[in-house]
C-alpha cells in the first residue's frame, strides 16, 4: 500500500507485536487458568458470544481510539488496529489452550473448542491492546502534544472508556469465579451496603488524589469547579463499575433466574473491584 | 483541532497509517479470522436449535494389573447443550438382579463431545451376565 521507502522499519513493528503478545499474556494469564472460564466456553449460546465479540471489538476501537499505541489517529488506523488485536488474541488463545490441553479435536465438539477459544481471546485481545500501548516507552513525544487539544475536548468521553476497560481488565479475573455468587448470596444487606460505600470511597480516593492533583495545581476552575469534578468522576467511575461489572456477571450466567436483589447483591459485590478498576486502573491503562 | 484534519483525509500519508509488509500481514490474517468467527457465530445464531442433553453411555472391560474388574466408560453427549453434574449408574446384572452396582460423577458433558472415566467393581463381572448403565441424572448448567 504505502510505498517502501516511507514503511515504518519492521524492527519497530516486531517489538510492537512482542510487546502486545507480552501484554495479552500478562493480563490474561488469570482467565486462561480458570476453569469456570472453560466452562463458560462451552456453556455459553452462540447469542452471547457473538455480543461478547462485538462488545469487545467496541471496547477495543474506544481504548485504540483514547490511548493505545497511536492515540488520536484517523478511524481507519483504529479499525486496523483492533482487528489485529483481536485476531493476534484468538491466535495467542488458541495456543495457550492447546498448550495446557484445554482443547482437544478427538473428544471435543466444535462448539466447546470455539467457545473456550473465542472467551478467552477476547480477554487476550484486551490485554495486547493495553500492552501494546503501555510496555513501550513513548517514542512519539510529539503526538501527545499535538493531541493536547483534542485529548481536552474528548476528556470525558476519553475517561469512560478507560474506566470501562480498566473494570473489565480488573474485573475480569475475578467475575467468571463461583465466588462472587457465593459472597452476594451470604452477604446481608448490611454487608452490600458497606461495599456500596467501600467501592464509592475507593473510587473518590483515586479520583481525587490521582486525577486531581494536576487540575489544582493549574489552577483551573474554583473549589466548586473541583467539588463538582470529583462528584462527577466518582460517580461517573462507579456507574460505569457496576455497567462492567453487571455485563460480565449477566455474560457469565449469574442472572439467569436469580431475583433482582441477588442480581445487585452481585454486582455490587464485583463492583468493588471493578471500581478500582475504573478509577486506579483507568490512570494505569491511560 | 489538527486531529479533526487527519480524520477528514484517510489516505492520509501520516507516520501513524503506514505499514510494512509484516502489519499488513497480520491484519489480513486477523481480519480473515474475525470475519471468519462472526461469520461462525452469526450462522449458529441463526441455524441453532438447542436440543436437550443427550447422553450415551459405553462401558468396555479394561482390567489392569491393580484393578482387575475395572471398565472404561465413554459417556458421550449428543445433544445440543451441556449437561452439568452427571451421575451415571452401572450395575452387574445377573438373571436381573444387581450384584453389585457402581455410581459415576461427571462435572460437565459438554455438548458433541466425549468424556472418559474408569469404575471398577469389587466383585468379578464373569458372575454377572450383563453389565446395565443408566444416566441417572444431570443438571443445566
Amino acid at each position: 500500500m504505502a510505498g517502501s521507502g516511507n514503511d515504518r522499519p519492521l524492527k519497530q513493528s516486531l517489538k510492537e507485536y512482542a510487546r502486545g503478545v507480552a501484554g495479552g499474556l500478562l493480563f490474561s494469564f488469570p482467565m486462561l487458568f480458570t476453569m469456570e472460564v472453560w466452562w463458560a466456553g462451552f456453556i455459553a449460546q452462540p447469542l452471547d458470544l457473538l455480543v461478547l465479540v462485538l462488545v469487545t471489538f467496541l471496547l477495543l476501537l474506544g481504548y485504540n481510539r483514547y490511548a493505545g499505541m497511536h492515540p488520536g489517529v484517523s478511524w481507519r488506523s483504529v479499525m486496523v488496529d483492533s482487528f489485529e488485536e483481536l485476531g493476534i488474541g484468538l491466535l495467542l488463545s488458541f495456543g495457550v489452550l492447546l498448550m495446557l490441553n484445554r482443547i482437544n479435536f478427538q473428544a471435543m465438539g466444535m462448539d466447546e473448542i470455539m467457545g473456550k477459544i473465542i472467551i478467552e481471546a477476547m480477554a487476550v485481545s484486551i490485554g495486547v491492546s493495553v500492552g501494546t500501548a503501555q510496555l513501550g516507552t513513548h517514542e512519539d513525544e510529539e503526538t501527545e502534544e499535538q493531541e493536547d487539544e483534542s485529548v481536552n475536548r474528548d476528556t470525558k468521553s476519553a475517561m469512560l472508556v478507560l474506566a470501562l476497560c480498566g473494570a473489565i481488565i480488573v474485573g475480569g479475573n475475578v467475575a467468571p469465579t463461583e465466588e462472587v455468587l457465593l459472597l452476594a448470596i451470604e452477604a446481608t444487606p448490611t454487608h452490600i451496603f458497606f461495599m456500596a460505600l467501600v467501592s464509592l470511597l475507593l473510587c473518590i480516593v483515586v479520583v481525587y488524589f490521582s486525577d486531581f492533583r494536576g487540575t489544582i495545581r493549574r489552577g483551573s476552575g474554583s473549589n466548586n469547579g473541583i467539588l463538582y469534578n470529583i462528584v462527577f468522576d466518582t460517580c461517573l467511575s462507579y456507574i460505569i463499575a457496576l455497567a462492567g461489572s453487571a455485563f460480565m456477571l449477566w455474560f457469565f450466567g449469574r442472572f439467569d433466574g436469580v431475583n433482582f436483589w441477588t442480581v445487585v447483591s452481585q454486582t455490587v459485590t464485583l463492583g468493588v473491584i471493578t471500581s478500582l478498576g475504573a478509577s486506579a486502573g483507568r490512570l494505569l491503562i491511560k | 483541532m489538527q486531529v479533526e484534519k487527519r480524520d477528514d483525509k484517510p489516505g492520509d500519508n501520516g507516520a501513524k497509517d503506514k505499514k510494512n509488509w509484516l502489519e499488513w500481514a497480520v491484519f489480513g490474517i486477523s481480519l480473515t479470522l474475525v470475519l471468519a468467527l462472526l461469520g461462525y457465530l452469526v450462522y449458529h445464531v441463526f441455524t441453532d436449535n438447542p436440543s436437550s442433553p443427550d447422553l450415551q453411555v459405553e462401558a468396555v472391560a479394561d482390567p489392569s494389573e491393580l484393578s482387575p474388574f475395572r471398565y472404561h466408560i465413554t459417556i458421550y453427549n449428543r445433544g445440543g447443550t451441556t449437561a452439568e453434574e452427571v451421575l451415571v449408574e452401572l450395575a452387574l446384572e445377573k438373571d436381573g438382579a444387581a450384584i453389585e452396582t457402581a455410581d459415576l460423577h461427571l462435572p460437565f458433558a459438554p455438548q458433541e463431545s466425549k468424556r472418559e472415566a474408569w469404575v471398577s467393581f469389587s466383585k468379578d463381572p464373569s458372575q454377572a451376565d450383563t453389565l446395565v448403565s443408566r444416566v441417572v441424572s444431570y443438571k443445566k448448567p
